[in-house]
């Protein structure tokens, strides 16, 4: 099993792919949420729970709310986010797996396309199912490569990101994070562990979403060279 | 004039019969989907496109493809050995086979790596060379040798695979050379030259239009695909930037960009895609390029003329394959010939590639023809004159029937420890019918290359 070798470019990219294609899958399931919340519950749900994000969006009703959550302009739209995915997976296209590269050219295809057309809850199941199959299919490889782990780390991140900000939490937060831990340790052994050791929201963001810093180190490039053999 | 049909290509037409042809279109979404593309940049914009897919391969037969195989190593090697003469002794400019001034003038000859003589003696390690049939002779004639960044084997190497999905039937019953030791053999071609420690292909980033081909070649032969930026040169050796802080030696990099953008200290200074004093390490023998720097003076236009007096200076041998009918407007007697025939030539501007700088005499306006004649006139170092080689056109499957149209093929050859010709190629044809512009720049489509042993 061939593990290239990763550069700081590529491992940015690799991690972020991970983060976009768990913020738009995670991002379609709180759509479906929302969306049964909007029709008869609570019509401003989805604006209250945007501006979690400090998102501002503006809904008719239930199907606009869906549309808004896909093509709205704003940095969450699931558009912007399986464009960005996408570019990334494009430039980190020779480490993933083929059919999931190929599956999320396909959802990008098709979402693009689509836009100006109504959306329903059975497209935002669809492609929920297409990007479970795409962060799934690294799983079922035998190898966990460099670049899986990067994918893995990303969507570790932005897990953490969105459960911190939407739902406040904590606790769930540190339960997971010795997993996420050991992850990044195997990425790189300098890699100090973490634990949140505060309830204050920014700072616990900005603790999470440091850690990519401490996994790929830029800077400690001039003090370290070793030498390979092909 | 479509190319008759062979034994193998009927047999081909046979087993289709007998086929669901409504899997032909499989092939689109498989490109599509895949993102398989040759992405264009037109009026400034950049456009992610698909590189159009005819389903009818191009077969050659086997004892054909052996004939051109020769011809083909033939040639790279006398090439190699002329860019290996170029840059230390310039003994064929020395015996007069080649005027000084073709090397001097050349835009690809880099005067600053005289001397400098790179890994193994070899220079040209993944060369394209462009053939087309002629239908006057039917025999294969040579258009083009590129030895610089020659792009486009990802795409037969792909859609192969693909085509091995939907159609298994073909290769069951016709015994197709197989082409998916290309990766292996590239692979192979990186260690030999190695000068110890990682292989990187070198790629110009995600715009380019063969980015595609850069990461599948990555994939293939496990190198790491790099951006300039990713690698850094110390004390004269190269290194990639890891990102865990290590530095990791790299000892071979085929490059996929032009000499002018590989060294901001050396050529282009503006140059975002490069390493700066990458040529330091490459003088210094401590890396591997590839290919090698200053290839261009090889390929140009006008020094294709010279290739078959290259190939019985350097190995003793009469050309097994053929240039097209050149005429040199530098060469008096040439020039005058050109001038006096233009309307039945094919001008070429030796600085310019990709189907661009291509004139059909035939087809000048008489303000044209005047502005050609006085550029000719004034600087006949400057084109190349043709006669215009009616090559076959294929059958291609288009607008729901089968239609002619022009194509050539590119042959991939690899140098390593030995000399090899992919056992198939990238045929190109134009999308308009009588067009000869067969370039994937141009808007031109490809097919696989079968090489068939019945």
């Amino acid at each position: 099993m061939i593990d290239t070798a990763i550069t700081v470019n590529m491992a940015h990219r690799l991690y972020w792919k991970g983060r976009y294609l768990q913020r738009a899958q995670t991002m379609l399931k709180e759509l479906l949420i929302g969306y049964d919340n909007v029709i008869d519950r609570d019509h401003d749900y989805g604006r209250y729970h945007y501006a979690k994000l400090d998102i501002e969006i503006d809904y008719g009703n239930a199907y606009d709310f869906l549309y808004q959550g896909v093509y709205g302009n704003h940095g969450s739209s699931i558009v912007s986010m399986i464009m960005m995915a996408r570019e990334n997976a494009i430039e980190g296209r020779n480490l993933l797996d083929e059919r999931g590269f190929a599956r999320l050219n396909l959802i990008h295809n098709c979402i693009v396309s689509a836009r100006g057309k109504e959306v329903t809850p059975t497209m935002i199941e669809d492609f929920i199912d297409d990007l479970s199959f795409i962060l799934g299919i690294f799983s079922s490889e035998l190898g966990r490569t460099k670049a899986y782990n990067f994918v893995r780390l990303g969507q570790y991140i932005e897990r953490f990101d969105l459960i911190l900000r939407l739902y406040g939490g904590f606790d769930y937060v540190n339960a997971e994070l010795d997993a996420m831990n050991t992850l990044a340790k195997r990425l790189n052994p300098d890699y100090q562990l973490n634990k949140i050791f505060t309830s204050d929201l920014s700072k616990a963001l900005a603790t999470i979403n440091g850690i990519i810093n401490k996994v790929i180190e830029e800077k400690a490039c001039i003090f370290k060279i070793v030498e390979k053999e092909s | 004039m479509t190319e008759p049909i062979t034994p193998e290509l009927q047999k081909f037409y046979d087993i289709f019969d007998g086929v669901d042809q409504s899997k032909v279109s499989e092939f689109k979404d498989f490109l599509e989907t895949n993102a398989v593309n040759f992405n264009l940049f037109k009026e400034g914009s950049f456009i992610e496109r698909s590189f159009p897919f005819d389903m009818i391969p191009r077969i050659i037969p086997k004892k054909e493809f052996d004939h051109l195989e020769a011809g083909i190593i033939q040639r790279v090697r006398a090439l190699n050995s002329f860019l290996n003469d170029i840059y230390t002794d310039q003994k064929i400019v020395a015996d007069g086979i080649v005027p000084k001034e073709y090397i001097d003038s050349a835009t690809g000859y880099l005067s600053s790596f005289q001397g400098v003589i790179p890994l193994k003696g070899i220079r040209t390690h993944i060369s394209g060379i462009d053939l087309v049939k002629d239908t006057v002779s039917g025999e294969w004639v040579i258009l083009e040798d590129n030895l610089r960044v020659p792009s486009g084997v990802s795409y037969p190497l792909t859609i192969r695979r693909a085509f091995r999905h939907t159609y298994p039937e073909f290769f069951e019953q016709m015994n197709v050379s197989k082409i998916s030791q290309y990766g292996t053999q590239l692979k192979d071609a990186m260690d030999y030259v190695s000068t110890g420690g990682l292989n990187v292909i070198l790629t110009p980033g995600r715009y380019n239009s063969a980015f595609y081909e850069h990461s599948y070649l990555a994939k293939v032969t496990g190198a790491t695909l790099v951006n300039g930026d990713d690698l850094i040169i110390e004390n004269e050796v190269v290194y990639l930037k890891s990102y865990n802080g290590e530095r990791l030696r790299v000892g071979a990099i085929y490059r996929r960009l032009d000499d002018d953008f590989l060294d901001t200290e050396e050529f282009d200074e503006e140059s975002l895609i490069g390493v700066p004093h990458l040529m330091s390490a490459y003088r210094a023998g401590n890396v591997a390029v590839m290919n090698s720097i200053g290839n261009g003076v090889a390929d140009d236009k006008g020094i294709y003329y010279f290739v078959p007096e290259m190939i019985r200076y350097y190995l003793k041998e009469e050309p097994i394959l053929s240039n097209a009918p050149t005429y040199l407007p530098y060469y008096e007697k040439d020039r005058e010939y050109v001038l006096a025939n233009i309307d039945k030539l094919v001008i070429k501007d030796v600085a310019e590639a990709g189907g661009y700088g291509v004139l059909f005499g035939n087809r000048l306006t008489p303000e044209q023809r005047e502005e050609i004649i006085a550029k000719i006139i004034e600087n006949p170092r400057r084109f190349i004159a043709q006669e215009v080689i009616e090559f076959y056109d294929l059958p291609c499957m288009l607008n729901g029937g089968i239609e002619p149209r022009k194509a050539d093929l590119r042959a991939y050859v690899i140098y390593g420890e030995e000399i090899t010709v992919s056992m198939g190629g990238l045929t190109r044809y134009a999308m308009e019918e009588g067009n000869y512009l067969v370039n994937s720049s141009q808007g031109g489509g490809f097919k696989d290359t079968w090489v068939v042993e019945l």
